[in-house]
């Protein structure tokens, strides 16, 4: 074995493991797997175990149903190896026959992967009708001690998993011996299978069985001619079986070689090439024993092609491992579209998020006031408070039912703000149906999902589920707790704010707009400014306020609200807004917090985690070790040349 | 005895009248389902679908009393080309040892057949005229091979045989011993033998061993077969060529053919075609159907139970507004009541006392911001009033109205998003929901409630009348009578004596003004106390019958939709549904009836595929 060749099996080692790890990092990317892509078995079942192993050849009787493949291999055992039946599609199981003292040097089942091995008791054991992958064996003394001999499943009945197991059998295979019949030998499937082998580089012997003596001397050259420029096979033998159902049965069916190609024509035979010499020849020639042929096969250069073969295959571009990799690429490349996509578009604007009743606010900051004074000048407002509630009663009930039930104000909100919810809910619904119908394949069936009537009853359920529970009340006690705390703390004149509260509360009601958006790589950023400061929320969904109060705040200056003492109206006013936006804002997040949850779950996490596959280590290590495999084949390539 | 062979063959002849007749019918519902416009998408790919078969079905129909089309079908090296020599009895048709043999198909046809009624696609075939006696009643397509080609490019022997089998009638499917399990082959045969009567021959007699138990075996699952014919092609082309009629199974064959292919049989057999196809494409049609019918359920389902949502919702409202509205409950109870009471004097009392209420209700009704009160104002005077303020109008007016029963506008959005949903899904027309604003629904739940309420205040006045029957008997109302009359009784007495006989002969003072004012302070305290005491008793039971209402009404099915539209999309693609059912099972009963009836083969019905569960 050549030094490239030993590093490029060391190389083989590692790429196995490192294709399994990307397959598993690439799982967000619902790619077929890759078992039953036609390289990875190739990398699986015969470049990994047989990469580096000493020179063995495994030999396969592959060919269509009931045409004589199992009476070929019994031929080749010497003995009725395998069961033969007149019906179609007999064998189910490959049965290997192994020589002797192989299976103690070799760990057979490694050579045979996704086959259970079974030794082999009774012939009639490949026709069970299992559907596990068997693979029978036994030692045959009379094998050379480097040749294994298989008999497969046919390839072209209606029993499609003996194709699957042929397939597997053809990939381990270094020779295969390819049975033929006038019926068969341009049938589709069976051409199809040989093709495959002689894109792998396969040594093929090929056995035309059932021909009809001497009559069929004149056609099998068509025959065998047709099938070669079909599948671009170049045999390495050729022969011919008659058909004689006695002696096949009887095990002493004669193999009679042939010449390939054909090198003697006859020219003047209107341009049909006859093989003139062959037709003198033929009938009399020596039947031949077809292992005996076998065992003068040049082992190692057969074995090396074949590898090569493999090899070939794998690195090939347009089917191989590097398809492969341009398809995790692409596909990648596809989920961050996906992703831009649907974080490019705003999710919703609602222009018109209600504002807390000034009322309810102005009396929220004097039960803040209230409970911020102390000693004797709490009890005497307490006091007086008590006297107006009870004054006012008669008021306050007769105004109730003249003008009907009035809802108390915070009901009422909570109404508005369950209306602006569903605002905000049909709009993302139609973004999202707008979205779906672009077609991005990716993001549609995960549309379709959330889209469904049942998912859209559920997640009403679960927002209005949430909006009940919600208590305004305490949400509002505490911002205005946080908010005029600081407004104290940087300002010791803040009583003025409360002398003017009355007024301040006629004046200023500020129109507060919300936009949700999902993020990821879209252009978010300087469009809008995010409102809050939440990074986790901000990483989620981005709700930015087109604050109305900010341009208050800019007519007055940016100087008045900064500034310490100031104890102007207009510094007041913005103060006052200010809360109203900062209200607004809390229950905008609340809203996409919700939003985020339980409509758009771990979507927007999973489509940016698949678009990363395509930068990611395991790629790049695929890719690393494709490259230098590679690299050491071609120099062994221009060695071989050299030689 | 010649009578009755005669009656008995009129039998035949109607019988066989009678399934053509049921056939007709068949392609004509058929038909007619494949033209309708329906709503739902897969039930307009069911009508595309089965557009296509008719088309194939009326090119039968064109050439009914054509001789039948015999094909060849087999893969290649099965013997296709020497089988029809053998029947033919001369070389007609190329055979060799080359794969594949046959490109360009033969046209085997009698010198006086006239092929241009065949409508046969001219150029593809090379013609080839022979007088044979089996050729007199058929025509005979040597076809090409399905299973040399890979892929099915245009030109390719597999398209070749794929254009071919359209025009065929009868399919022979030869096979051999190393074929007959070839996947290409049988795949193939299952698109060709829809439509098609078959044969089936073993081929290659004179090497191979009889499989033809083990490929019955396998064909069984598909197929009907009611014979395998074993033959040996070469022998029998040999034996006619000497003037022997072939022996075996080729005679036998050669019997079948001229028996049931004979010019009598050209229309039962392409009627029995005609069943296969069409009942191939409901089968498949019934396949798409029952793959989305569960969306649709869903559908129905979800608009079922926002209908419910909404009536819930209404009555919940009506309920409480019901149980809050006693002054009314006490007026139309008192109504009711002096109504079936004739004139007497405590119900003079209760009219007049009822006579002031009704006098304030004018007040109040028009400050009456409840629809309860409407509805229990009762059918006439609630209608009167609705009227009247529907000519006042203003859309807010409605939207205030619905509001008043709990129907707002996000309960209405709310349902639109689920219910859009779900169209979705189902694939029904989009544009349904799209097209639906909101104003629109408003109006829908505006008659929606309307017709609710119309319903509540009809039994609303039946409860009325059957608690004032129930509370006020005889007894009752005796008793009552008596009460009042006491106290009329008393004051009477006090003035008769003092009238009569104090004043008269005590002298007394007679009776003064300031007598008569306590005592109408009294009479009116007297009258209340038992008018209240009446109508406290009258409401007894009240709230268990505003239940019982209240349930009715949620258990009632409403006639008006808050979808009409979506509900009767789905109504139609149900009964689409159960239509598309109905015809398939027809189409199977009829197939598997006349199954029998020619002597040939043909595909079994095909059960309805089993539907993989939704993933």
């Amino acid at each position: 074995m050549s030094a490239s060749l030993s590093e490029i099996a060391r190389l083989i080692h590692e790429l196995h493991p490192a294709v399994r790890a990307l397959e598993r990092a690439a799982q967000p990317l619902e790619l077929p797997g890759l078992d039953g892509r036609e390289w990875y078995e190739l990398l699986a079942t015969k470049l990994v175990p047989q990469l580096g192993d000493d020179t063995f050849l495994i030999v396969a009787v592959a060919g269509g149903t009931n045409i004589g493949k199992t009476v070929v291999f019994n031929h080749i055992a010497g003995s009725r190896a395998s069961s033969t039946s007149p019906l179609a599609s007999g064998t189910r199981h490959p049965t290997c026959l192994v020589p002797a003292g192989f299976d103690q040097c070799h760990n057979l089942a490694g050579l045979f992967p996704g086959f259970a091995l079974r030794p082999s008791e009774d012939p009639a054991d490949a026709l069970n009708q299992s559907d596990e992958h068997f693979l029978f064996w036994r030692t045959e003394s009379s094998l050379p001690d480097n040749l294994l001999a298989l008999d497969t499943p046919d390839i072209d009945s209606e029993v499609r998993v003996n194709w699957e197991r042929a397939d597997q059998i053809r990939r381990s295979a270094d020779v295969l011996v390819a049975i033929l019949t006038q019926q068969k030998y341009n049938d589709a499937a069976v051409k199809e299978f040989f093709r495959r082998a002689s894109a792998e580089n396969k040594a093929v012997v090929i056995v035309f069985n059932q021909t009809q003596l001497p009559e069929d001397e004149e056609y099998w050259p068509l025959w065998v001619g047709t099938f070669c420029e079909e599948t671009g096979i170049r045999p390495e033998h050729v022969y011919l079986a008659p058909y004689d159902r006695r002696a096949a049965e009887e095990n002493r069916l004669s193999f009679y070689e042939r010449e390939w190609p054909p090198v003697e024509r006859d020219e003047n035979a209107n341009g049909e090439s006859v093989i003139a010499s062959d037709q003198a020849r033929a009938p009399d020639e020596e039947p031949r024993d077809l292992l005996a042929d076998l065992s003068h096969l040049r082992f190692a250069e057969i074995k090396l092609r074949t590898l090569e073969g493999s090899l070939g295959q794998l690195l090939d571009a347009s089917e191989g491992l590097p398809a492969y990799l341009r398809e995790i690429g692409q596909r990648s490349e596809e989920f961050h579209r996906a992703t831009e996509l649907l974080s490019a578009h705003e999710l919703a604007e609602i222009d018109s998020w209600p504002e807390v009743p000034n009322g309810l606010l102005v009396t929220e900051i004097r039960k803040w006031w209230a409970s911020q004074r102390e000693g004797w000048t709490a009890g005497v407002h307490g006091f007086y408070n008590a006297v107006g509630r009870g004054l006012a009663w008669p008021v306050r009930v007769a105004r109730q039912h003249w003008q009907g039930e009035t809802l108390p104000p915070l009901e009422r909100y909570q109404q508005q703000e369950w209306s602006a919810i569903l605002d905000a809910v049909e709009k993302v619904y139609s973004k999202l149906t707008w979205m779906r119908e672009l077609g991005n394949p990716l993001l549609r069936p995960r549309l379709d999902a959330m889209l469904g009537g049942t998912s859209r009853a559920e997640l009403l359920e679960a927002i209005e589920r949430a909006h009940q529970q919600v208590d305004l009340g305490a949400d509002l006690r505490e911002l205005v707790a946080r908010e005029m705390g600081t407004f104290r703390s940087e300002n010791p004149q803040s009583f003025e704010f409360f002398r003017r509260l009355d007024g301040v509360a006629a004046a200023a009601r500020p129109a507060t707009s919300v936009v949700l958006f999902v993020t990821g790589f879209g252009p978010v950023g300087h469009a809008v400014t995010p409102l809050l400061a939440d990074t986790a929320m901000q990483s989620l969904v981005h709700v930015v306020g087109d604050v109305a109060g900010g341009t208050v705040a800019a007519a007055v200056g940016e100087t008045a609200i900064s500034g310490t003492t100031s104890t102007s109206v207009g510094y007041l006013e913005a103060r006052f807004r200010k809360l109203h936006v900062a209200f607004t804002a809390q229950r905008a997040v609340w809203l996409a917090g919700l939003l985020k949850e339980q409509l758009l779950g771990t979507l927007p996490e999973d489509l940016q985690q698949a678009a990363k596959i395509g930068q990611g280590a395991e790629l790049h290590r695929v890719r690393e070790l494709t490259r230098n495999i590679r690299e050491l084949v071609r120099v062994d390539r221009r060695t071989h040349e050299a030689v | 005895m010649n009578s009755e062979r005669r009656r008995a063959m009129k039998h035949d002849e109607l019988a066989r009248l009678e399934m053509l007749a049921e056939v007709d019918d068949l392609t004509a519902r058929v038909s007619q389902g494949a033209e309708r416009d329906w709503p739902w998408e897969p039930m307009q790919r069911c009508a595309a679908l089965l557009r296509r078969v008719l088309g194939r079905v009326e090119a039968l129909r064109i050439r009914l009393e054509a001789p039948l089309i015999v094909a060849t079908f087999g893969g290649t090296g099965t013997g296709k080309s020497s089988l029809v020599n053998a029947l033919v009895g001369s070389n007609v048709a190329e055979s060799g040892r080359e794969r594949p043999t046959t490109r360009r198909p033969a046209l085997i046809a009698h010198s006086e057949t006239d092929i241009e009624a065949l409508d046969l696609p001219r150029d593809e075939f090379e013609l080839v005229r022979n007088d044979a006696d089996l050729l007199r009643d058929t025509v005979i397509i040597d076809c090409p091979d399905p299973d040399t080609t890979d892929t099915d490019v245009s030109g390719s022997n597999l398209d070749r045989l794929r254009q071919m089998l359209p025009f065929c009638d009868v399919l022979i499917y030869t096979s051999t011993q190393q074929k007959y399990r070839s996947a290409r082959v049988v795949d193939e045969l299952a698109e060709a033998a829809t439509g098609c009567r078959l044969v089936f021959v073993q081929t290659h007699a004179d090497l191979d061993e009889d499989i033809r138990d083990d490929w019955r075996t396998h064909l069984g699952e598909r197929y009907e077969v009611p014979d395998v014919f074993y033959v040996d092609s070469l022998r029998a082309l040999e034996e006619q060529r000497i003037g022997h009629r072939p022996a075996g199974d080729m005679g036998r064959l050669l019997d079948l053919l001229s028996r049931q292919l004979a010019s009598s049989e050209r229309i039962s057999i392409r009627r029995t075609n005609v069943v296969d196809l069409l009942q191939a494409g409901l089968v498949r049609c019934h396949g798409l159907i029952e793959e989305h019918w569960p969306a649709m359920t869903q559908l129905s389902a979800a608009l079922h139970e926002q209908q419910e949502r909404l009536r819930r919702r209404m009555t919940e409202k009506l309920e409480q507004e019901l149980m809050l509205s006693r002054n009314l409950w006490e007026r139309r109870l008192l109504n009711s009541v002096t109504a079936s009471w004739g004139l007497s004097p405590f119900s003079s009392m209760l009219r007049l006392y009822n006579g002031l209420g009704s006098l304030l209700a004018s007040f109040t009704l028009f400050r009456a911001r409840n629809t309860a009160q409407v509805a229990l104002l009762g059918a006439v005077q609630g209608y009167r009033w609705l009227e009247g303020r529907k000519e006042e109008k203003t859309a807010e007016l409605t939207t205030e109205r619905i509001s008043a029963l709990g129907v707002d506008d996000s309960l209405l959005r709310e349902s639109q998003l689920v219910i859009a949903g779900h169209v979705q899904e189902a694939r029904l027309d989009p544009s349904l929901t799209s097209q639906t604003t909101l104003p629109d629904m408003r109006s829908q739940a505006v008659a929606v409630e309307g017709d609710f309420l119309d319903d509540a205040g009809r039994r609303i006045d039946d409860v009325i009348d059957d608690l004032a029957m129930r509370n006020s008997s005889w007894l009752v109302r005796g008793l009552y009578e008596i009460l009042f009359l006491t106290y009329v009784a008393y004051v009477l007495f006090r003035v008769g004596v003092n009238f009569f006989y104090e004043s008269f002969l005590n002298r007394d003072a007679i009776l003064a003004t300031d007598f008569y004012i306590p005592a109408t302070v009294f009479f009116l305290l007297w009258t209340a106390v038992l008018v209240m005491a009446f109508t406290r008793r009258l409401r007894r039971g009240l709230t268990t019958r505003i239940r019982g209402l209240s349930q009715e009404l949620v258990d009632r099915q409403m006639d008006l939709a808050l979808f009409p539209q979506l509900d009767r999309a789905c109504r139609e693609a149900a009964a689409g549904r159960d239509g598309l059912e109905q015809l398939t099972e027809r189409a199977g009963e009829l197939q598997r009836s006349i199954a029998h009836s020619t002597g040939l083969g043909g595909p079994r019905p095909s059960a309805p595929p089993t539907i993989a569960p939704r993933v």
